[in-house]
């Protein structure tokens, strides 16, 4: 929409690393990413800050890397925020036109979405999102703007998401301290949706599972709208976890014993023999039964996926066209497909594996990024439904401006 | 006559299964069964109070002790149980009459449970029923009084019936989480008996396509004065052999698997929808391989049953001798040695008991396929002496084992009949059959004579005056029962020791092995002991590594930390 090209940073501050996507918006609307710079995260649990002074250590250098490597300076961020406090809920008011007026006003439209918006939720809670699923017209749905049409009732359908407002405080004053400001900020999978769900699969039902280090984030779109999502607090780390307190390995081999020789699907025939990890002169230097290893990675994940699947609204799962859709680090897993398709029944999408490349910068594609990557695709919807239609004089110079459009 | 069976499988018509819930606790199992619909088998309820009695879903009820309580219940008393039930006994044998399996389910503690409960089950056993108890024991806080009753009973049924299954009440906490309701606990325990007591229906009543019937379930559950091992679990989707196998170790009769290291014989029995395959089944018996010792022997059976659709379910069910579960576990077949040997000593010094030896004989002699050549030599050397006796003691036999049924029959005071079993006064009873009964080897006989009864029931009529003698129950039992037998599938010699065992009860606790009753007393608290005090999830909660989640709130989701590994705490549960 907009006339030049705009330039947009999303920053997400994950459990396992923090990371800042630079990408350019063209006049045209494509995207091309500039940069990206990431950094291993410390002092953040399950997606939530805990300890301040070293995760704004890890934003800083990120923040380097990432005008490094773009070159350019970077002034404020799309923010990606995520935790188990936060939480989406769907809610619907009906709005009934007074007596004597036959069409919709924009003022009653109004009412009906302040009403729809009013969730209640707790105190301390703050509402990031609120997010229009459709308006229904005397009970009859209608995607578009219902102004003008005929009707007794209105209803609006709303998403909501809120958290606890201290914590969402807290992660943008870790960002305005880098010193950045915050543009917005965004539920993490909301964010990602932006870019691993085209439009068709929206409007088919798709659901985003986004499992990455500390937290499980989901969101379910169903005819076209966001109908649920939700954070679970359990990632990649728990699976490193249970390896470390099943087998008593230290983090270190546990994490490389997981992604190198780890299997989620429950193949019996994966499970036969023994894992074993070489140390740097060859020897095996760790074993472990690999019907031990898989079965604990696939009870860890399957519960995951369950947890996810009983949050769904009754009925989802069956409505959901045209698949599941899988992102964030943890989706990398052997034979995760196999299980999530166990769980789901659905088609599953995962991303493919990075591409090792050779120049040191990592690979877009990498499914971790997908949360900062989908941040810039939020913006730039943002920036669309924002720009007000021009005016009179706006038209009249669109009419001569040789360029734009 | 013997009837020629047409059922290849010797399968038993679900109609001829009945469950019985008696008490208060029996009503509750009860309901959970009826709540879970179990197709086919009838359900009894027994109780002296007819508030919970009416409130009971089952369809035949029976009110014990209508003039006795007056509709209220026992207050805790075994012998107002006791008489309640004998009250109401012509009702109670009506309703069990014909039945070939009696599951009886019961509280063990109370009044109603422990005082009826082994007359029930000694009436399903005259009626020719194979008898399953589920007992629960009362829970630790109850007190000695209730565990000591409780215990009393527990040591009847332990011979009066075919099967003996307990569940500790104490060991309730390990089926939920700490945090849950205590109505779940309960209902999680009520489950897993109805779960156990279907899991047995299926095996009985389904013919399998590797067939396991009754002969192979008295083979499992060989051992006369037994605990029952059982475990059952039930899974779909896939990998769900192994689920299922896991579930079932996981059930707290087992101890998670590890009592099952001590068995001798295992009945393994799986039954699954059409899709069941044989990849699967190796599986599931090679894992099961690991939990199970090497010279057990292995009973196996598979069913094909549709109605299980995409889900397979595997029952274990295997038994062990009282004292092996108290840790010093004793080789059944070393066991049956000895009983040759005492045997022998008994024919050369005329002891005074050979007659509860010699049921043992005749208990083991009905297992077809038993592991043991031992025990099949022995046989007829048992059963040769036997009739030698009986010979000789004919005129004389009739009073002692009358005496025992009569104590049941008229409402005496029961005070004396329960106490006899009771573990502290063994020792006493001991001295005492020697003195009570100064002709003991007329004594035995008796029973003996009772065999011959029943083995040739046309010849009972020379005996007739005798028979006259006893008290009405025990003589029309055995004549009711020959046309049964092929049925069963088993010979006749299983019929009379189930009758035997009815009479003998007394005895036989106090001559079978002095130093038994002892230990059983003590067994449910070194159960306890045994396993982990960690795996009560309370404790656990704090005590669990969280790893690298250390010191952190609980992650709690529906009543699960999600920082302990779903591997560690499903193993648990």
């Amino acid at each position: 929409m907009s006339r030049r090209t705009k330039i947009h940073v999303g920053l997400e501050i994950g459990t396992s690393k923090t990371c800042i996507v630079v990408g350019e918006i063209k006049p045209d609307s494509a995207v091309k990413i500039l940069g990206i710079g990431v950094t291993k995260s410390a002092g953040v649990r399950k997606g939530e800050l805990a300890d301040f002074p070293q995760a704004r250590a890890c934003l800083k250098d990120a923040l380097a890397k990432a005008e490094n490597v773009s070159d350019v300076e970077i002034g404020s961020v799309f923010l990606a925020v995520t935790g188990s406090h936060l939480q989406g809920v769907n809610n619907r008011s009906t709005f009934r036109i007074p007596d004597g007026q036959q069409n919709i006003l924009p003022e009653h439209l109004e009412e009906a979405c302040s009403i729809a918006r009013d969730v209640p939720y707790p105190q301390d809670h703050v509402c990031l999102h609120t997010i229009i699923r459709k308006y229904l017209v005397d009970g009859l749905e209608q995607s578009a703007s219902p102004i003008g049409l005929f009707a007794k009732t209105v209803e609006a359908d709303f998403h909501i998401v809120h958290g606890i407002g201290n914590r969402i405080q807290n992660s943008i004053k870790l960002v305005r301290e880098c010193p950045l400001e915050v543009d917005d900020i965004v539920f993490a999978p909301i964010a990602t949706a932006q870019m691993a769900l085209d439009r068709e699969q929206r409007l088919r039902g798709a659901l985003l599972i986004d499992i990455g280090g500390g937290t499980t984030d989901y969101a379910l779109y169903l005819d076209g709208s966001i109908a649920a999502s939700g954070c679970i607090p359990v990632g990649g780390d728990h699976v490193t976890n249970d390896i470390h307190l099943v087998t008593g390995l230290p983090f270190s081999k546990a994490e490389k014993l997981k992604i190198l020789e780890g299997n989620a699907s429950s193949e019996p025939s994966l499970s036969v023999g023994v894992a074993k990890l070489a140390d740097e002169n060859g020897f095996a230097d760790v074993e472990v039964k690999r019907a031990i290893l898989n079965e604990v990675i696939r009870q860890r994940l399957e519960e995951t996926l369950k947890l996810v699947k009983a949050r769904l609204p009754a009925g989802a799962v069956e409505a959901i066209g045209s698949g599941v859709f899988l992102t964030g680090g943890t989706s990398l897993m052997n034979g995760f497909s196999e299980l999530a398709f166990d769980v789901f029944g659905r088609d599953i999408y995962r991303p493919e594996p990075p591409e090792a490349s050779d120049t040191g910068h990592p690979s877009f594609k990498d499914p971790q990024f997908a949360t900062a990557i989908g941040l810039i695709r939020y913006a730039q919807i943002l920036e669309t439904e924002n720009t007000k239609p021009p005016g009179c004089i706006g038209k009249l110079l669109g009419l001569f401006w040789p360029f734009g459009r | 006559m013997i009837e020629y069976s047409r059922d290849r499988h010797e399968s038993i018509p679900s109609s001829a299964v009945k469950i019985v819930g008696l008490g208060g606790a029996g009503a509750n199992m009860l309901e959970r069964i009826a709540l879970d619909s179990l197709e086919g088998a009838e359900l009894l309820a027994l109780n002296t109070d007819i508030r919970t009695l009416s409130a009971c879903l089952a369809k035949e009820k029976v009110q014990l002790g209508i003039n006795l309580t007056k509709g209220l219940g026992t207050g805790g008393d075994p012998e107002l149980g006791q008489q309640a039930i004998l009250e109401a006994e012509a009702e109670v044998r009506k309703a069990l009459k014909g039945q070939r399996i009696v599951f009886l389910c019961t509280g063990l503690g109370g009044g109603t449970g422990s005082g009826a409960a082994p007359i029930v089950s000694r009436i399903a056993r005259e009626e020719g029923a194979f008898v399953v108890v589920f007992a629960t024991m009362p829970f630790f806080f109850e007190g000695r009084r209730r565990r000591e009753q409780a215990e009393t009973a527990l040591n009847q049924l332990a011979v009066l019936s075919n099967a003996l299954v307990t569940f500790d009440n104490n060991r309730m906490g390990e089926l939920v989480l700490a945090k849950q309701g205590i109505h779940e606990a309960f209902a999680a325990a009520d489950t897993m008996i109805s779960e156990s007591i279907k899991a047995v229906i299926r095996l009985v009543i389904r013919p399998g396509l590797i067939n396991v019937g009754l002969d192979d379930l008295m083979s499992a559950l060989r051992t006369t004065r037994s605990r029952c091992l059982f475990g059952s679990g039930i899974s779909d989707g896939k990998d769900r052999a192994s689920k299922a196998l896991r579930n079932a170790l996981a059930s707290p009769l087992l101890d998670q698997g590890s009592l099952l290291k001590e068995a001798q014989t295992v009945l393994v029995h799986l039954s699954g929808g059409e899709s069941l395959t044989l990849y699967e089944i190796e599986l599931l018996m090679r894992s099961l391989q690991k939990h199970v010792p090497d010279h057990a022997h292995v009973l196996f059976g598979a069913a094909i049953d549709p109605a299980m659709g995409d889900k397979l379910s595997i029952t274990l069910i295997s038994a062990l001798p009282e004292d092996a579960l108290t840790g010093a576990s004793k080789d059944s077949l070393s066991k049956l040695a000895d009983t040759a040997k005492t045997v022998a000593k008994i024919k050369s010094e005329e002891l005074e008991s050979p007659f509860s030896v010699i049921d043992k004989k005749s208990e083991d002699i009905p297992e077809p396929d038993s592991v043991s050549e031992e025990a099949l030599e022995e046989e007829p050397e048992a059963t040769m002496e036997v009739p030698s006796l009986f010979d000789e003691a004919e005129p004389e036999k009739e009073a002692p084992p009358e005496k025992s049924v009569e104590e049941d029959e008229d409402d005496r005071p029961f005070a004396e009949f329960t106490s006899k079993p009771a573990p502290e006064s063994k020792k006493e009873t001991v001295s005492e059959t020697p003195v009570e009964e100064a002709e003991i080897q007329e004594d035995e006989p008796s029973e003996e004579q009772e065999d011959e009864e029943t083995t040739d029931s046309e010849d009972s009529e020379d005996s007739e005056d005798v028979k006259s003698k006893y008290s009405a129950p025990p003589g029309p039992g055995p004549k009711r029962r020959p046309p049964q037998k092929p049925l069963w599938g088993k010979d006749d010699k299983t019929k009379d020791s189930d009758a035997e065992d009815d009479e003998e009860d007394p005895f036989s606790v106090a001559l079978d092995e002095p130093a038994e009753p002892k230990k059983s007393s003590s067994s449910p608290e070194l159960k306890l002991g045994s396993k982990p005090p960690g795996s009560q999830s309370e404790l656990s909660f704090d005590s669990a590594p969280r790893g690298r989640f250390e010191g952190e709130n609980p992650n709690v989701v529906d009543g699960e930390d999600l920082d302990l590994p779903p591997f560690l705490r499903k193993k648990k549960s």
